[in-house]
């Protein structure tokens, strides 16, 4: 019994042993790659922080309103995301160092398909990057237009046009990404007919009223010779 | 001459052949008035320029009322009426629709071309909606251009002090401290034209821009003042007019003039840089004060759209504005909350708004319609102000605070150069400029 127990344990300690000996050194490596990796990163960042100045991507990113987008106080520099998309990159690219070092065939598969779908995640990339732009700019459109129009909410309108036109973006990048196509699909044509729905209902039943007042108030407005002589005369 | 004469038009100025001077008026739906204009301009060729073969041209943008009836119906009958030993020759009256964009330029463009296939020596514009014209108007508008050899004729009439705002807060200080001419109504919407400046308006291709709408009359004074034309104002009296289409959209109006003088500040860079003071226009015409109609202003409504706009265009403003104007702008907004009474915008700041808005125009840092329809509640702020300040001020004194205003906007010019140059070295309090990272921090504290 006792000779039993003892060759049980011998077994299991050299089969530890021997785990131990095959992916120690390998799990050692990869630790030793990722940590290289995470400190080169932060190496990286400090140092774009110190010396990177990106006044023309800065302009573009106020200009374009990616700047407001991400960060509504407006206070969002190329430094910064030149830097973190940086220190990300290197760090992505140490996990896939890491991962090389066992050279087993789920890390190959895993590692080939990440390589692979890297031009896929560039082109998804561009339709976002198109999508911020075109959200932009007809949020910013339908902004001027509401505040000038004295729509109420007007940010909330932008918004929401944003937010419509950024969906269809993400539609389109999973697409090309082949990521979740149905489950994309599917929320899209659920949240865009829900909302055709939730308006006409809203229009027709709850607020027919209220939009009846708000336009009622809105000709009245224009009608009053007050206003009518002060915003026609150049 | 670009887009050539539609084949009715053609037609007929072939019939008529020569004619020595043309009145172009503009229409779309002016049913109502447009045969007091016709009757007046008629009266005016024959009493003042019997000499010259006349011809009063319609250009119609499709009403639906009965514009184009009135005019080719409506004549001076009698001649007793206008005290004349001989009788009145009856000028040509021709009315067409024009082609193209919507708009009283492409209106204008078709008279200018009809102008010029006459060979005409002249040619006057005027609007199809006015009450107050009379016959002299088209001697004053004419005259100095026959007789003078002027090429550009300006209007000079007495408004009501709360009409004209697009002109007194923008247009005039703005044109007169780039282009050094004071044209007091450089948009008024009556002039006269000789038939060398017109040649130079045709050969123009920007006529497909803003100029096809509202933009039109900023476009003729500019060029005329800024390529060395022989400009001068004529007095005419009053300008009484009817309301415009209600549903005429401001912000559409400001931008298509605003954009206008924008646009036209990049063309002419080279003339109005070196400019640093202005001096008068030759003013003809015997001036005498005049009757106006009151006109009523809701400032309330104003301040809340200025209020509103501080909300929700911040990101709009902070990329058309320098930081310390918005600055200024979003404490006005703070502080003086809804009461309309208590409420000033200052000329200096009013002036280096439309100034960073030039320069935020000329370096596209937002798309120009979002640009310059943002403008809109700034500009009713401006109004909203210059009501509170001259409520109970007499016409000489509302002339004053203008001058005032001309005055800043000619002291900033240098601001404008060195903003429009995109070199931060001037502030406008005169400090040093500062540096990337100061701006940084100073936009941190005040935004």
């Amino acid at each position: 019994m006792v000779e039993t127990m003892r060759k049980v344990l011998e077994g299991v300690l050299e089969r530890l042993y021997k785990y131990v000996t095959i992916y120690l050194p390998s799990l050692l490596a990869a630790l030793i790659l990722f940590l290289a990796a995470f400190v080169t990163a932060v190496l990286a960042r400090w140092l774009l922080y110190r010396i990177f100045k990106g006044p023309t991507i800065d302009r573009f990113l106020r200009r374009s309103g990616v700047a407001f987008m991400l960060d509504p106080s407006g206070h969002l520099r190329a430094t910064r995301l030149v830097a973190e998309g940086v220190y990300w990159c290197l760090l992505l690219a140490g996990f896939l160092l890491g991962l090389s070092v066992f050279d087993t065939d789920i890390t190959t598969q895993a590692i080939q398909k990440l390589v692979f779908l890297m031009p896929k995640i560039v082109v998804a990339g561009l339709i976002l990057l198109a999508g911020v732009a075109l959200g932009q700019y007809l949020g910013r459109g339908m902004l001027v237009w509401a505040v000038n129009e004295d729509f109420p909410f007007p940010r909330r309108l932008a918004t929401v046009v944003r937010i419509v036109i950024m969906f269809v973006a993400v539609v389109v990048a999973a697409d090309q990404l082949e990521f979740a196509r149905d489950v994309f699909l599917a929320a899209f044509i659920i949240l865009v007919g829900g909302g055709v729905l939730t308006v006409s209902l809203a229009v027709g039943l709850g607020a027919g009223r209220g939009f009846r007042r708000y336009f009622e108030e809105k000709t009245q407005k224009s009608e009053e010779p007050a206003e009518r002589s002060l915003w026609n005369h150049l | 001459m670009g887009e050539r004469l539609p084949d009715d038009a053609r037609r007929a100025a072939e019939s008529i052949g020569q004619a020595g001077v043309v009145i172009g008026i503009p229409s779309y739906n002016n049913g109502r008035t447009i045969g007091h204009v016709v009757r007046a301009a008629n009266a005016g060729l024959a009493k003042y320029f019997p000499q010259f073969t006349g011809v009063v041209i319609n250009s119609d943008g499709g009403s639906t009322d009965d514009t184009r009836e009135a005019v080719l119906s409506s004549r001076v009958e009698d001649g007793h009426l206008m005290l004349l030993s001989t009788p009145m020759g009856v000028a040509h009256r021709l009315s067409f629709p024009y082609h193209g964009i919507p708009g009283k330029g492409s209106a204008f463009r078709l008279i200018f071309q009809m102008a010029s296939a006459l060979g005409a020596k002249a040619c006057a514009v005027i609007d199809s909606d006015l009450r107050s014209i009379t016959p002299e108007w088209i001697e004053h508008l004419l005259r100095p251009i026959l007789l003078a050899g002027f090429d550009f004729v300006a209007p000079y009439y007495h408004r009501h002090k709360y009409d004209g705002t697009i002109t007194n807060s923008i247009v005039y200080p703005l044109t007169r401290s780039l282009y050094g001419l004071r044209v007091r109504q450089p948009i008024g919407g009556e002039f006269g034209v000789s038939a060398r400046l017109i040649a130079r308006y045709l050969e123009r291709d920007d006529w497909e821009t803003d100029v096809a709408r509202y933009g039109i009359d900023i476009w003729m004074t500019t060029i005329a003042m800024a390529e060395g034309f022989r400009v001068c104002q004529s007095f005419l009296g009053a300008k009484l007019h009817d309301a415009k289409d209600p549903g005429a959209d401001l912000s559409a109006m400001l931008h298509q003039v605003v954009g206008s003088v924008f646009m036209l500040m990049r063309e002419y860079e080279s003339v109005w840089r070196p400019l640093a003071a202005s001096k008068e226009a030759a003013l003809f015409g015997f001036r005498f004060d005049v009757g106006l109609d009151p006109v009523e202003v809701n400032v309330e409504r104003m301040v809340a759209a200025f209020h509103k706009g501080c909300q929700e265009l911040g990101e709009v403003w902070a990329v058309a504005l320098q930081p310390e104007t918005y600055a200024q702008v979003r404490k006005l907004g703070e502080n003086t909350g809804e009461d309309a009474k208590a409420f000033h915008l200052e000329d200096e700041l009013w002036t280096r708004v439309i100034l960073d808005f030039a320069c935020a125009y000329q370096k596209r840092r937002v798309v120009s319609g979002h640009l310059m329809q943002s403008l809109t509640p700034l500009y009713l702020a401006r109004v909203a102000s210059f009501v509170q300040e001259t409520r109970t001020l007499s016409s000489a004194e509302v002339e004053n605070k203008i001058e005032q205003l001309c005055l800043k906007f000619e002291e900033l010019k240098p601001y404008l150069l060195s903003q429009w140059a995109g070199d931060p070295a001037t502030r406008p309090d005169g400090q040093p400029a500062l540096d990337g990272s100061e701006r940084e921090k100073e936009m941190k504290l005040e935004v």
